[in-house]
């Protein structure tokens, strides 16, 4: 029940990071398109300076979430590696509550005032004349910051699943780093030979 | 308490609360909203009307529009796709070939393969894992010591982090108000210095202690010359063209690092297309990645942000500031101090946070000792090579130990990087010695 609840919304994130995944590859060709017209056919656009940092923006911010569920964020795991499952659940649990909640709930709120008001006065960029909205790249604030304590939630109930089993519930399948996944290659090879001998 | 005492508890708090492993990003975030509720708090005013709540959102929009980071997706794309384009097999292949003449020629070649390929990538772990599999196993049937072999591949995996175009300078640059097109400048000399100095090594081991380098028996690999351009023209002329261009176009100011940047990644589609090695798999997972790395870097950037805003109204800098300049160092002892302190972070901390967090500290006091911001940061960049070469974090030793056969042991890995870490300190005390290796080439682009 509540592992289905967890993986809902490790959906949910995973969903919104592959979807945002899609303004890095935007902010590339909008980027070259720029280049090309500037630089070859001497007709630079009004427009491609603001889509840059608002795909920037987009594809860091939203992916926030989705970085969390996988277990992104840099963090010093010199110590923690070494504890057992339990207190590893114990002291995360407890850093939610203490230190994730406040400052996240912080950012959506506030983000929330921020974002509405430039949405009431549809703001736009002041960069060229193009007159590019700016408000999407301030509510994404509340909007990122939603999805943040969405899969916070997510993963405190992780480790309140801990507790209860002992061991660190299962994650879903994605896409992993190349280096992890020829660790983890390497790895099942030699489980195998390990066996045949 | 007296604030700038309080801002002391607030980097105490923080440090404590690194070290135990949570997420850096969410603990700057929540430091920086408490501690700057009570900075700015005001009696009688309504909850969220406290300043703290404006400064989030304004300095999260910051990060949000800062042009100096957009570069970062980008050029980690680009390292995405060419890392998924599977060049590597014939890039080390034609480059072993054009090497063979050298002593050592199987190390000389591991070095440059990764040099050039990290200097696309920017990744560590996956250089080192894939030429892990691909060159260690090569080097140790040719009789090398395997810990010469594990050294070199640990060694020029970490390169690039160093060698622009490096998000580690990208990241520096915005923390420390410096153009990235002066770092990239800047670090050009010393990126190659330390990587011929690798070379350097490893040539005078096979030339003086073959038994731990032996060459390679002469009919071994032996191809006519014309077949050995036709080989390099194929597999090493296209990415280092890749690479050149992106860093040439940056350097010479014909295009901004967002622009070159965005011209790389796509380039680094079209360079799998014509190796005929681009999937949408590939694609798709590139984007992914980059999406993650993103975040995972520039969130942090969101959290120090306000952190670093309440520390300094309450004082914290002006306090540490005072303590270290009281102290009446010479140059050279703060320098060996502070490259010290980074040095010893770089155990327990990745160099995003260490450059995000820690190397802020120390930033304004380099005018107060007369050191030039540039030159502290390829040294810092340098010094974090160390970190991931030496125990206890050791992050290229494990992932080599990860792919390598089970008789290669792990302090075997860990005792071959020890020379190369020691090749860093060297190159550190030349760049100070002579810190016209750093100055001359931004000073000769862009004067001044």
């Amino acid at each position: 029940m509540i592992q289905q609840f967890i993986y809902t919304i490790d959906q949910i994130s995973k969903s919104v990071g592959h979807a945002f995944s899609w303004c890095a590859l935007m902010l590339t060709l909008g980027t070259c398109y720029e280049v090309v017209v500037r630089y070859l056919l001497n007709d630079p656009t009004s427009w491609a300076f603001d889509l840059s940092y608002l795909m920037y923006g987009a594809v860091f911010f939203m992916a926030g979430a989705y970085t969390l569920s996988r277990g992104g964020h840099v963090r010093a795991d010199m110590f923690y590696r070494r504890w057992s499952e339990r207190t590893q659940a114990t002291v995360e649990l407890t850093l939610y509550v203490v230190f994730f909640f406040p400052g996240i709930l912080a950012l959506l709120i506030a983000g929330w005032r921020y974002g509405i008001e430039s949405v009431r006065i549809n703001e736009v960029s002041v960069n060229s004349p193009a007159g590019i909205p700016i408000w999407p790249l301030k509510m994404m604030i509340p909007v990122g910051g939603a999805l943040m304590v969405l899969q916070g939630t997510a993963e405190a109930l992780r480790c309140v699943l801990c507790l209860r089993e002992g061991r660190w519930p299962a994650r879903l399948h994605d896409v992993e780093e190349l280096e992890n996944q020829i660790l983890a290659e390497a790895a099942r090879k030699q489980a195998g030979t390990q066996v045949a001998s | 308490m007296s604030d700038p005492a309080v801002a002391l508890t607030m980097l105490g708090i923080l440090v404590f609360t690194i070290m135990i492993g949570f997420p850096v990003a969410f603990t700057l975030m929540a430091l920086g909203v408490g501690f700057g509720f009570y900075a700015y708090f005001q009696p009688g005013q309504e909850f969220f009307d406290s300043r703290v709540f404006y400064l989030l959102t304004q300095n999260t929009f910051t990060v949000l529009n800062n042009d100096a980071l957009v570069s970062i997706p980008l050029f980690l794309l680009m390292g995405y796709l060419v890392e998924r384009a599977n060049i590597l097999d014939n890039l080390f292949k034609s480059l072993q070939i054009a090497l063979k003449g050298v002593p050592a020629s199987l190390a000389v070649a591991t070095l440059a393969t990764c040099a050039l390929f990290a200097t696309a990538t920017g990744i560590v772990g996956a250089v080192v894992t894939l030429m892990g599999m691909l060159a260690f196993p090569q080097m140790l049937k040719a009789g090398y010591d395997p810990r010469l072999a594990a050294g070199v591949v640990c060694a020029g995996g970490c390169l690039g982090i160093l060698i622009p175009p490096s998000i580690m300078l990208i990241v520096y640059g915005a923390m420390a108000s410096i153009s990235v097109v002066k770092l990239y400048a800047a670090a050009m000399v010393p990126g190659f210095l330390l990587a011929g100095m690798y070379v350097l090594y490893v040539v005078a081991i096979g030339f003086f202690k073959p038994h731990l380098a032996p060459p390679l028996p002469k009919e071994e690999g032996e191809v006519a010359l014309g077949e050995m351009l036709k080989l390099l023209a194929k597999s090493f002329l296209p990415l280092a063209l890749l690479i050149l261009s992106v860093l040439g176009a940056i350097l010479a100011g014909i295009a901004t690092p967002t622009e070159a940047a965005a011209v790389g990644a796509f380039g680094a589609a079209v360079l799998a297309v014509a190796y005929r090695t681009f999937t949408w798999k590939g694609l798709r997972e590139s984007m992914v990645l980059t999406a993650r790395t993103s975040a995972m870097v520039c969130w942090l950037f969101v959290g120090s942000a306000t952190f670093a805003s309440v520390f300094a109204y309450l004082g914290g800098n002006v306090l540490i500031k005072d303590f270290v300049l009281g102290l009446d160092l010479s140059p050279i002892t703060f320098l060996l101090l502070s490259q010290a302190i980074i040095f010893v972070l770089g155990w327990p901390l990745e160099w995003t946070e260490i450059i995000i967090i820690f190397v802020p500290i120390f930033l304004p006091m380099l005018p107060h000792f007369g050191i030039d911001p540039m030159v502290f940061g390829i040294l810092v960049a340098i010094n974090l090579q160390t970190a991931f070469l030496s125990p206890p974090m050791a992050m290229a030793a494990y992932y080599l130990k990860g792919v390598s056969p089970p008789s290669v042991l792990l302090t075997q890995i860990f005792s071959g990087c020890m020379p190369f870490v020691y090749i860093v300190l060297v190159t550190m005390v030349i760049l100070y010695v002579f810190p016209q290796t750093t100055l001359w080439l931004p000073g000769r682009l862009y004067g001044g």
